[in-house]
C-alpha cells in the first residue's frame, strides 16, 4: 500500500490554481468531475483529457507527481477494464485462434480508462494545490457535520503513526521468525490475528488518552467560535470557477446533444 | 472492494451520494441519542486509522494471500460509529493511495457502510443465543456471521451495481454470467473474513472485553 505522506499530497507553488480560493475551488473541481462521469460519448473523452491536461499544466505540479500516485490506482482500473476488448461485442477486429480483439469491447474500455485518467487527474490537481486541512475546512463551512471533520482529522492525524507503529510490529514478528521459520497456515494466522488484535488494542488505549487530553483541553464543551484569518479574494477567484464550470457545462450539454443525434 | 472513479454512470454516482447522506443523517442522528456522543470520538477515529492500515496486512491462504475487508469487525466494534469511521476511511482511502474514487464514495461508501451496521446487529445477536453456551461461543458465533454477512452484503451490492449499469450494447448473458462466477468465488472469501473476526473476537474477549460490549 502505498500511502501518500502530508508533503508528498500537496505541493506548494505559486500557480493560479493554488492561489484559487479552496471552497470554490473543490466545488469547480467537484462539478468537473461529476460531468466528466456523465461522459458516454467516446469522441468526448480526448476532450475531457485535453482540459484536465490544461489545468495539470497550469498547477504547475510537476510530472513526477502523477508519476508517483498514478501507477497504483491504474494497475486496478486496467485489470478491470482488461477483458472488456476481449469479451464484448460482436464486431471482430483481429482474431487469432479463440484470442479475439472486438471493437465494442475496446470502445467500452477505452471510455472507462479515459473517463477513471480524467477524474482520478482532477482529484490529483485539487489536493496538489490545495493543502488537506484546508479542504477541510472548506466542507465544515459547507455544512459538514463537527462529527465527521473531527474524525477525518483525528484519523489523518494518527494513521502515518498507526502505521508506522505496525510496520515496527511487524518487523519485531519477523525478528521472531514469522516469515522465515517454516510455519502451518493455521500458526500463521494465529501471529496475525496476535498483530492485528494488539494493533487494535493499542489505537485504543492510545484513543483513550487523546480523548482525556481533550477533555482537558475543553472539547466537547460549548465555546466562543475561533475567529478566523479572512483571506483576501484573488482576481483569479471568479475567472477560474467561471471557467471550469462553463467547461463542465459545456461537456454536459455536448454528450446530450451527441446522443440525441 | 471499492468501484474506482470513472466506472459507474453518473447518475448512479449521484444516487449513491443520495443513500449516504440520507444514512448518515440518520445515524448522526442515533449518535446523538447516546449519553455523550464526543466520548467515542476518539476511540473510532483511532480504530478507523487501525482498520485502514490493518486491512493492508497479507493473510495466507495457500497457494495465494488475501487482503481482508473488516468491515463486519469495524461494525461490531464501533456499532453506529462504523458509518462514519468506514466513511472517512474510504475517503482517506480515496485521496492518500487513489484506491476508490471521490465521485464514487457515496456508492463505496453505501456498500460498505450498510452491511458494516447490519454487521453491528448481527453480533448482537450473541446476547439471544441460548444462556447455557458458554460467552466464547455465542460472541465467537456471533463474530463469524458479522464478518461473513459484512464482506456477503457489500459483494453482492458491488455486483449488483455492475450487473444494472452494465451498458445496453454489451453481451448482458456473457457478462452476467461471469458476474455469477465472482459471486460465487466470494463465498470462501465470507468462510474466511468470518472466521478471522472470529478469532480476532475471541481474542478480544481474552484481552479487553470492554471493547466488545460498548454501547456503542
Amino acid at each position: 500500500m502505498a500511502l501518500a505522506h502530508h508533503g508528498e499530497l500537496y505541493i506548494p507553488r505559486d500557480s493560479p490554481l493554488h492561489r484559487w480560493a479552496v471552497g470554490p475551488k473543490l466545488f469547480s473541481l467537484l462539478t468537473w468531475m461529476f460531468a466528466v462521469a456523465i461522459v458516454r460519448q467516446l469522441v468526448l473523452v480526448p476532450v475531457a483529457l485535453a482540459i484536465v491536461a490544461l489545468l495539470y499544466g497550469l498547477s504547475q505540479l510537476p510530472l513526477s507527481y502523477l508519476r508517483r500516485r498514478l501507477p497504483y490506482p491504474g494497475l486496478f482500473i486496467v485489470a478491470m477494464v482488461a477483458v472488456l476488448p476481449l469479451t464484448s461485442g460482436d464486431t471482430i477486429l483481429w482474431q487469432w485462434d479463440w484470442l479475439a480483439l472486438r471493437l465494442e469491447g475496446l470502445q467500452a474500455a477505452a471510455l472507462v480508462l479515459g473517463r477513471f485518467l480524467a477524474i482520478l487527474i482532477t482529484g490529483f490537481i485539487l489536493l496538489g494545490t490545495a493543502p488537506f486541512l484546508d479542504i477541510l475546512k472548506a466542507l465544515r463551512s459547507w455544512g459538514m457535520p463537527p462529527l465527521l471533520t473531527d474524525m477525518a482529522l483525528l484519523t489523518y492525524r494518527y494513521l502515518y503513526d498507526i502505521a508506522a507503529q505496525l510496520a515496527t510490529m511487524q518487523q519485531a514478528m519477523g525478528l521472531r521468525g514469522y516469515g522465515y521459520r517454516r510455519q502451518t497456515t493455521r500458526q500463521r494466522w494465529r501471529w496475525l490475528v496476535a498483530l492485528l488484535g494488539s494493533l487494535l488494542l493499542r489505537s485504543y488505549g492510545r484513543s483513550q488518552r487523546v480523548y482525556n487530553a481533550m477533555r482537558l483541553r475543553g472539547y466537547g464543551q460549548l465555546s466562543e467560535p475561533v475567529p478566523t484569518r479572512e483571506r483576501r479574494s484573488d482576481p483569479v477567484d471568479p475567472i477560474a470557477t467561471a471557467l471550469t464550470l462553463t467547461a463542465a457545462a459545456a461537456l454536459v450539454i455536448a454528450e446530450i446533444w451527441i446522443s440525441h443525434l | 472492494m471499492h468501484i474506482p472513479d470513472g466506472v459507474l454512470p453518473a447518475q448512479v454516482c449521484v444516487a449513491g451520494y443520495a443513500v449516504t447522506g440520507g444514512v448518515t443523517w440518520y445515524v448522526l442522528r442515533q449518535i446523538q441519542r447516546l449519553p455523550d456522543p464526543s466520548a467515542a470520538v476518539p476511540k473510532a477515529s483511532l480504530l478507523a486509522a487501525a482498520f485502514f492500515v490493518g486491512s493492508s496486512i497479507n493473510i495466507p491462504v495457500p497457494p495465494v494471500s488475501v487482503h481482508l475487508v473488516l468491515n463486519g469487525l469495524l461494525g461490531v466494534l464501533l456499532g453506529w460509529y462504523a458509518w462514519p469511521a468506514i466513511l472517512i476511511g474510504l475517503f482517506l482511502q480515496a485521496i492518500l493511495i487513489g484506491h476508490g474514487g471521490l465521485t464514487t464514495l457515496g456508492v463505496d461508501g453505501a456498500m460498505m457502510g450498510l452491511p458494516a451496521l447490519v454487521a453491528h446487529q448481527v453480533f448482537q445477536l450473541w446476547r439471544r443465543l441460548p444462556r447455557s453456551l458458554p460467552q466464547p461461543w455465542s460472541m465467537g458465533i456471533a463474530g463469524f456471521l458479522a464478518g461473513a454477512v459484512g464482506l456477503g452484503l457489500a459483494a453482492l451490492i458491488f455486483f449488483g451495481l455492475i450487473i444494472f449499469t452494465i451498458p445496453a450494447e454489451f453481451d448482458l448473458s456473457t457478462e452476467r454470467q461471469a458476474l455469477t462466477l465472482l459471486v460465487i468465488a466470494h463465498i470462501p472469501l465470507m468462510l474466511l473474513e468470518g472466521t478471522f473476526t472470529l478469532l480476532l473476537v475471541l481474542f478480544l474477549l481474552r484481552v479487553k472485553p470492554e471493547l466488545l460490549k460498548g454501547e456503542t
